[in-house]
């Protein structure tokens, strides 16, 4: 049972506070991702949990063991690099087998265990390069076979995927989510890539600013952020912010004037906002199609085959972009209408939090 | 049509003018080919004739190989020989364990460390000729440092002069010449350490790996092509290493301090034997060339090693 237990972790470089109060409780076997945009405090976090850096308050604890003041080695956790951190003069072989050799284990232990780690990561006819004579995603494999090989009850990735090319990292985030499988173990992993986050994680931890935003699963997030950074942060396109006034609340929903000049009744909680309030509609560009509503002025039009994005504006200015049909018939330059599905939009109110909507897709457990 | 025939015209006039490519670049190198002529290969080659000769204030004469038979026949230069290359390989050592040693401490988070990277550098910095003098002093039986305090220790019984006796006088020099040198294999060891990625330390260390053997599988494989350049480039300016010796003993007493290069002086300077000093001049650079051949061989073989990044 390796649960991995956050509890009030605080983290100040010098007068910088970068982690306020982390309280996560993590389950055995979880594939937990941090997310967040650079500076959130994630790979802080993560070095804590390895015992790179020290906490100034709070409590590790894995597998119910206080592990907060023991040395990395100790608390039975291993982590991959983002630079994968291969030792050059050595081969893939002793990369893998280092951990071992620094336990003092028999060679027999070792032929037997950086095998069995070659094995799972397919690099058995690799074993006697050396790192630079290896690929990109083959030095990541060479890493991830180094953690293995300790047999840990945590596994932490630092951006493991960052240095690759995109197709790569395509294969690499399918292979990663296969190990999870394979291995059963417990993982968490740090990425600045959102999209990485939603396809491998159990649950997504958002940070921001050294907060944790939100932790849920990925559909969860998708359907239900709590605030606005984590709408913004997560979807692909990134969610639009169209800014309108409240000019009603009632049981029904709020019914919301935006600067464009179009009405729009959502299904949402009324609790916390009253006529007037300024508030924020949270549209995906996926969540429009064509039709009356609001004005786009299509100003860039990418045609990706399947879907077609356009990037513009509303006519008050405010950006705006749609997620239409491959062969809409749009064109840059010439305005369309989009009608919004009142079920899908979010609403903000001022402070970034969200108003609870009523009527959500069902969740995908 | 005229205006196209009269570009084409124009065109080849140019064309002919233009020298051709190889030309161009030899113009391009021979400044460099000139300086090193003047500065090398003249003086190489004229070293080499003169080696033949019987050579003084008074003229020249030809001897044909007379200069080196008379060398490889002589006791004293096979000593000379000797002396320098254990001159050599103890001070390069003795620079390479102690720049090791000041480089790690150098490179460890200890407050201060820019302070002490700075207080490294004098003995390098200052000119060696003053170095010198005052290692003399220090040397100085009865005005000197270290005179004074063996004496106070109870080691000495009395005065004792370093430089005047045989064996004191050359571990003098070496320590003075150790002095001298440590300093840049000390900072060229640290600029490896710190090109070393913090990554593959932090890696060990989550495997469980304590200081010691971080050092021996982590920093020494790394820094192992800097610290093989290092100790080739030391052995050569050890090897010809003059002003040290001859501020501090002048080669003596009785010869304890001549190596090569103060014998080379020493013939061809101080006694006028132009000739003979030339052929111990040609027999240093075979030396060294052979000995740097065989270095670099191993050079290689350390890179093939440990340089694949």
């Amino acid at each position: 049972m390796a649960t991995l237990d956050l509890e009030n972790i605080c983290k100040s470089f010098g007068p910088a506070k970068v982690l306020h109060d982390i309280d996560l409780a993590i389950r055995d076997k979880e594939f937990v991702v941090f997310v967040g945009p650079s500076g959130c405090g994630k790979s802080t976090l993560l070095r804590i949990i390895a015992g790179l850096e020290e906490a100034t308050d709070g409590r590790i604890v894995i597998e119910g063991r206080d592990v907060s003041r023991e040395d990395p080695v100790d608390r039975g956790i291993s982590m991959v690099f983002q630079s994968y951190a291969l030792y050059p003069h050595l081969t893939v072989f002793e990369n893998i087998a280092f951990p071992l050799r620094v336990q003092k284990m028999t060679q027999q232990d070792v032929n037997q265990r950086v095998n069995r780690a070659a094995e799972i990561l397919q690099l058995t006819d690799k074993l006697t390069l050396k790192p630079g004579q290896l690929s990109g995603g083959q030095r990541q494999r060479v890493a991830i076979g180094r953690s293995i090989v300790r047999e840990p009850k945590v596994f932490l990735f630092d951006e493991p995927l960052s240095n690759l090319d995109a197709a790569l990292r395509g294969d690499m985030r399918v292979e990663l989510s296969q190990l999870h499988r394979e291995l059963n173990a417990t993982m968490v992993y740090v990425t600045h890539d959102q999209v990485e986050a939603m396809t491998m994680a159990d649950r997504i931890v958002v940070l921001n600013g050294g907060r944790v935003e939100q932790f849920g699963s990925p559909m969860e997030l998708y359907h239900h952020p709590a605030t606005k950074f984590v709408a913004g942060f997560i979807g692909q396109p990134n969610m639009n912010f169209v800014p309108g006034t409240v000019v009603e609340a009632n049981g029904d929903g709020v019914a919301i004037d935006t600067v464009d000049g179009a009405r729009l009744v959502l299904p949402v909680d009324r609790a916390g906002v009253s006529t007037g309030d300024a508030v924020e509609i949270g549209i995906r560009p996926e969540d429009v199609r064509l039709g009356d509503g609001l004005g786009l002025n299509i100003r860039v039009l990418e045609r990706l085959g399947g879907v077609s994005i356009a990037h513009g504006a509303l006519s008050d200015g405010t950006r705006f972009c749609a997620s239409l049909d491959g062969n809409a018939r749009i064109e840059e330059g010439v305005p369309v209408g989009l009608t919004v599905d009142p079920a899908c939009a979010h609403v903000f109110k001022a402070d970034g939090t969200v108003l609870r909507r009523q009527a959500a897709p069902a969740l995908v457990a | 049509m005229t205006e196209l025939t009269q570009e084409i015209a124009v065109a080849e006039r140019t064309k002919r003018r233009k020298l051709p490519e190889a030309w161009f670049a030899w113009m391009l190198v021979a400044p460099a080919i000139i300086f090193i002529a003047v500065i090398v290969a003249w003086p190489l080659a004229e070293t080499i004739r003169l080696s033949f000769m019987e050579a003084d204030l008074g003229g020249e004469e030809f001897v044909g190989a007379a200069n080196y038979a008379d060398l490889l026949d002589s006791r004293k230069f096979h000593e000379t020989v000797v002396r320098t290359f254990y001159w050599m390989f103890l001070s390069v050592g003795l620079k390479l364990i102690l720049g090791l040693i000041g480089a790690t401490l150098l490179n460890a988070a200890i407050p201060g460390r820019a302070l002490f990277r700075v207080l490294v550098m004098p003995p390098w910095v200052i000119p060696i000729a003053i170095g010198c003098i005052g290692w003399l002093w220090l040397y100085n039986g009865y005005f000197g440092l270290l005179s004074g305090l063996g004496q106070r220790l109870g080691i000495l019984d009395g005065p004792f002069e370093f430089l005047a006796y045989k064996q004191s006088a050359f571990y003098s020099a070496i320590v003075t010449d150790v002095w001298v040198g440590t300093p840049m294999v000390t900072l060229f060891l640290l600029a490896a350490m710190q090109g070393v990625s913090r990554d593959l330390y932090e890696a060990a260390w989550v495997d469980g790996a304590g200081r010691w053997y971080r050092f021996r599988r982590i920093t020494i494989p790394q820094i192992m092509p800097v610290l093989v350049s290092m100790a080739l480039l030391s052995a050569i300016w050890t090897f010809n290493s003059f002003e040290i010796i001859w501020i501090l003993t002048e080669g003596g007493p009785r010869g304890a301090t001549t190596t090569l290069i103060v014998d080379t002086y020493k013939t061809a300077i101080s006694n006028y034997k132009f000739g003979e000093g030339a052929a111990r001049a040609v027999i240093i650079v075979i030396l060294l060339a052979l000995f740097s051949l065989i270095y670099l061989f191993f050079l290689n073989k350390v890179n093939r090693k440990y340089g694949v990044k």
